[in-house]
């Protein structure tokens, strides 16, 4: 009886602290690297991770979410694939490719012998038919817009041009893909490895249409192939044999599961029975407890929370409205305080990362700026200014931040705000159609390049949705589109921002950041900006034991710098991109167990 | 008999059609669609999308086609999983969810009518308060707050039973618990309160009076009586059972029907959103006719008509 009261009692007092049992911490400064649960190296060479809510389709032409994208990209390869650590393309089914000196022109080599799962010859025809499948209207991708750099790709992609062989894309031979592009897209490259670029086994689409991604239809070309999947619940991976490079694949199997409650996620990962619970599904109440632990891991994602102003409606269409909005809130309480530093503060559009990107300096908290903006707006000390509502969807994180901006508003201009919670469909409907006073945004980057994220304040872009719009600023991204010197493109960019963040309809708050278990066992999984990892380079480490250094590596400040610097391909020791053509270089940390470089 | 169940059949196609009718308006007059997303679909994909899910004809045409189809049960494919149709979705989730809830009813049953008989016959003992405050603890801890609790101590402190998921006997302990223990303790008190009054009745006193030892009393004769507010119980708890394991489904990631209704609701998943919606009503409606019939036959007093 007594017994059982203390397991009640340790049961209440873990609940109350979010499962992280602190003690354990305060052994760990005895005892070394503290891992968060089971940390026993698996029998079987298999990886178990949770690849969170169930994906809509596996589709790689119609995926759109990050579940999706992450067993699209493990199905199916590009012409490049994105480097794990710097995000920068290498060759995938391309060996090696060309660009013309104007940048309008990309060749494409193929790799001799290239198969897909099913023995059919894989040809640069593959591409071109997968390419027009995104593109043609009758599709409905809803990711078709990456491809609209390729010439022509746009109109054929509205229906306004009917002809594809007027669409920039071409198979000379088998082997060889030329692109044309609309303009000299910098970013193009990095484009080639996300889904709607990867290639779809036409006979199969052909044979089953829509069900052609079903276990028993579905052909790919990846590091592996789809074995089951039960809805709901996981999708089983087998190695595939007919890839390229299948003898560097070390892992036997991957069963991704698709668990949605990130409590339970994270119940799997300490009994042991996820070797990963990605990124997304760590409870953000645990976050400042699990980073005593080794194998928890946090660094900067390519992605950046803010408020929309509406500036169609009044007060809002007064500049000096919005930039009082802006002054007022202390990002630092929010990030610091409220999300006890598993956030930065920010004040850009843009997020770090971006090489070569000179950021203008973000906006940041002045009340006293604050206040004078909104008096030069005819509302001294929030006089006569009419009742305000944050619109929100449903979230406890969201409807702390609302309340924590509310009381700044309050209190700093003595404006009367409200919140206003709706449902996610509700709140989609609101903001698309612009019936909102400051609504609540978030933007995921898709690619490394500031343009992913300023293309949504474009006037008329379906992301913009805030009714803002500046001649000045289309023209900046027009010209940075067709200039082709990356210094200037830069600035022209840079000078866009600045122009974005003078005027005020959004309000930048903070920028995103990875959390994630790893465990020390699994090699392999390394950081990046965009948070996307190639499970072909994922491997088990079965001899490791406790007190061994997890290889994976830790986010440690070096790490965040390095991730940064090492894109602009001036770390000290690191190999940069591989020359063009020549092939993948073998990094230290994929060797066997006991090379590692870190 | 026969005349009673054909009768009550009938009855279902007009319950069945208000249902769809009020189910398919109510929600098209939910703000926004089921292709409003946070990262915005381009015109042309847009208008290609609502064209194949023939959400572009007049409301009544859709209203028409949606009837004909329901009748063949063919609902369509999902808008979020299109590769999938909802048919098949229900198909698959219900599998699991009516394995969950079976397990749930069958240890509500086992472990709710003899306890609930235990405290009868022990009337006002020490036991009895125990089984009664237990039971009413049963039903006052709700399973989101059980379910992790169990998980803590049996997962996550013992390491005995897995945290979660839907694969081998052993997964199945803690959900089937969890989503009972509001049964069992309901099951208890409804046995205990029908068994003492049973056990007043005159034919009860006769029995023993002429001798015959007492558990054939209990169980030949009080139990068959005793226990039919429980039967008449069990057609609503088969039903919350099976249908109401959301929660539970979600702490344990059992891959069932019940989250489907919520998030195909939350996603404007109509065709997903109306094919569960009277998926569930046929299954409850089917319930309660064969709760009728059982009751029938568990009570010669009872007359079908």
């Amino acid at each position: 009886m007594l017994r059982l009261r203390r397991v009640l009692l340790v049961a209440a007092a873990l609940l109350a602290t979010g499962c992280a049992p602190r003690g354990d911490a305060v052994r760990a400064a005895a005892h070394g690297p503290l891992y968060f649960g089971d940390v026993t190296p698996p029998r079987a060479n298999v990886l178990r991770y949770n690849n969170g809510a169930e994906p809509e389709t596996i589709d790689p032409g119609l995926a759109t979410g990050q579940p999706d994208g992450r067993l699209v990209r493990t199905l199916f390869e590009g012409l490049t694939v994105s480097d794990p650590r710097t995000l920068e393309p290498l060759p995938g089914q391309a060996y090696r490719w060309e660009r013309s000196a104007d940048g309008l022109t990309c060749t494409f080599h193929l790799r001799p012998g290239l198969r897909w799962s099913d023995g059919t010859p894989l040809t640069a025809r593959d591409f071109v038919w997968s390419w027009l499948r995104v593109l043609r209207p009758e599709t409905g991708a809803k990711y078709g817009g990456l491809l609209h750099p390729v010439a022509g790709a746009e109109a054929f992609n509205r229906g306004e041009l009917k002809d594809e062989a007027k669409v920039g894309l071409a198979a000379p031979d088998e082997s060889t893909l030329v692109v044309r592009l609309a303009q000299p897209t910098p970013y193009f490259l990095h484009l080639t490895s996300l889904p709607p670029c990867l290639p779809a086994p036409r006979h199969v689409v052909e044979r089953w249409q829509e069900r052609w991604t079903l276990p028993g239809h579905i052909v790919s070309n990846g590091a592996f192939v789809l074995a089951t999947w039960r809805q709901n619940d996981r999708f089983e991976l087998a190695r595939n044999p007919r890839y390229w490079d299948a003898g560097h694949v070390r892992l036997d199997r991957v069963t991704a599961y698709s668990i949605e409650d990130l409590n339970t996620a994270t119940n799997l990962y300490k009994a042991g029975a996820l070797d990963w619970n990605t990124s997304g599904y760590v409870p953000s109440p645990f976050i400042p407890y699990l980073r005593a632990y080794s194998d928890f891991r946090s660094g900067p994602y390519q992605a950046v929370y803010f408020y929309s102003i509406s500036v169609t409606r009044a007060p809002f269409d007064d500049v000096w409205v919005r930039r009082a909005l802006n002054y007022a809130v202390d990002r630092n309480a929010i990030a610091r305080d409220l999300l006890k530093g598993t956030r930065e503060p920010w004040g850009n559009l843009t997020p770090r990362g971006y090489p070569d990107y000179r950021r203008p300096p973000g906006l940041s908290y002045d009340p006293e700026k604050a206040r004078a903006c909104l008096a030069r707006a005819g509302y001294p000390g929030g006089k006569g200014f009419r009742r305000i509502a944050i619109l929100f969807n449903t979230s406890e994180d969201h409807k702390r931040i609302a309340e924590a901006i509310q009381a700044m508003w309050t209190r700093v201009l003595g404006i009367p705000v409200e919140l206003q919670n709706m449902e996610w469909g509700s709140y989609m409907q609101a903001s698309t159609a612009l019936q909102y006073d400051v609504a609540r945004r978030s933007w995921i980057g898709d690619y490394l390049d500031p343009g992913t994220f300023l293309e949504i304040m474009r006037t008329g872009d379906g992301n913009n949705r805030t009714g803002w719009r500046d001649p000045r600023y289309d023209r900046l991204l027009r010209d940075a589109a067709v200039e082709l010197d990356a210094a200037r493109r830069m600035e022209q960019l840079a000078a866009a921002e600045s122009l974005l963040l003078a005027d005020g309809p959004v309000i930048p708050i903070y920028h995103y950041a990875t959390a994630e278990l790893v465990k020390p066992y699994v090699r392999g999984v390394h950081q990046n900006a965009l948070d996307t990892h190639p499970l072909k380079d994922i491997w088990i480490d079965r001899g490791w034991r406790r007190g061994a250094p997890p290889l994976a590596g830790r986010a440690t400040p070096e790490d965040r710098r390095s991730s940064i610097v090492r894109v602009a391909g001036t770390q000290p020791g690191f190999a940069g991109p591989p020359p063009a053509g020549g092939p993948r270089p073998r990094r230290a940390a994929d060797g066997p167990p006991g090379t590692a470089s870190r | 008999m026969t005349a009673f169940v054909l009768r009550r059949l009938l009855l279902f196609v007009p319950t069945l059609w208000v249902i769809a009718t009020l189910t398919f308006f109510m929600v098209r007059l939910a703000p926004g669609g089921p292709f409003n997303a946070e990262r915005d679909i381009p015109q042309a994909a847009r208008e290609q999308l609502m064209r194949q899910y023939g959400l572009d004809r007049p409301l009544g045409e859709q209203y028409v086609t949606f009837l004909a189809n329901a009748v063949r049960l063919d609902f369509g494919p999902s808008y979020k999983f299109p590769t999938r149709q909802v048919r098949e979705i229900i198909a698959e989730g219900f599998r699991v969810s009516a394995e969950l809830g079976g397990w749930a009813l069958l240890v509500a049953v086992l472990l709710g009518v003899p306890i609930g008989v235990i405290a009868a016959l022990r009337q006002n003992s020490a036991l009895d308060a125990a089984a009664m405050a237990a039971a009413l603890a049963g039903v006052s801890v709700p399973n989101f707050v059980l379910g992790p609790l169990l998980v803590l101590v049996f997962s996550l402190t013992l390491y005995w039973l897995p945290p979660a998921l839907w694969q081998g006997p052993e997964s199945r302990v803690l959900p089937v618990l969890t989503l009972a223990t509001a049964y069992v303790a309901y099951v208890a008190r409804l046995t205990r309160a029908g068994m003492l009054e049973v056990l007043r009745q005159d034919f009860i006193r006769t029995a023993r009076a002429k001798g015959l030892p007492e558990r054939r009393v209990v169980f030949q004769h009080a139990l068959k009586l005793g226990v039919l507010p429980v039967v008449s119980y069990l057609g609503p708890a088969a039903a919350g059972l099976i249908m109401g394991s959301l929660v539970v489904e979600q702490i344990f990631a059992v891959p069932g029907l019940g989250r489907y209704l919520v998030n195909g609701a939350f996603n404007r998943d109509y065709t997903l959103v109306m094919g569960v919606v009277l998926f569930y009503a046929g299954f409850l409606m089917a319930l309660n006719l064969l709760v009728d019939v059982a009751y029938a036959w568990l009570d010669p007093r009872v007359e079908l008509r």
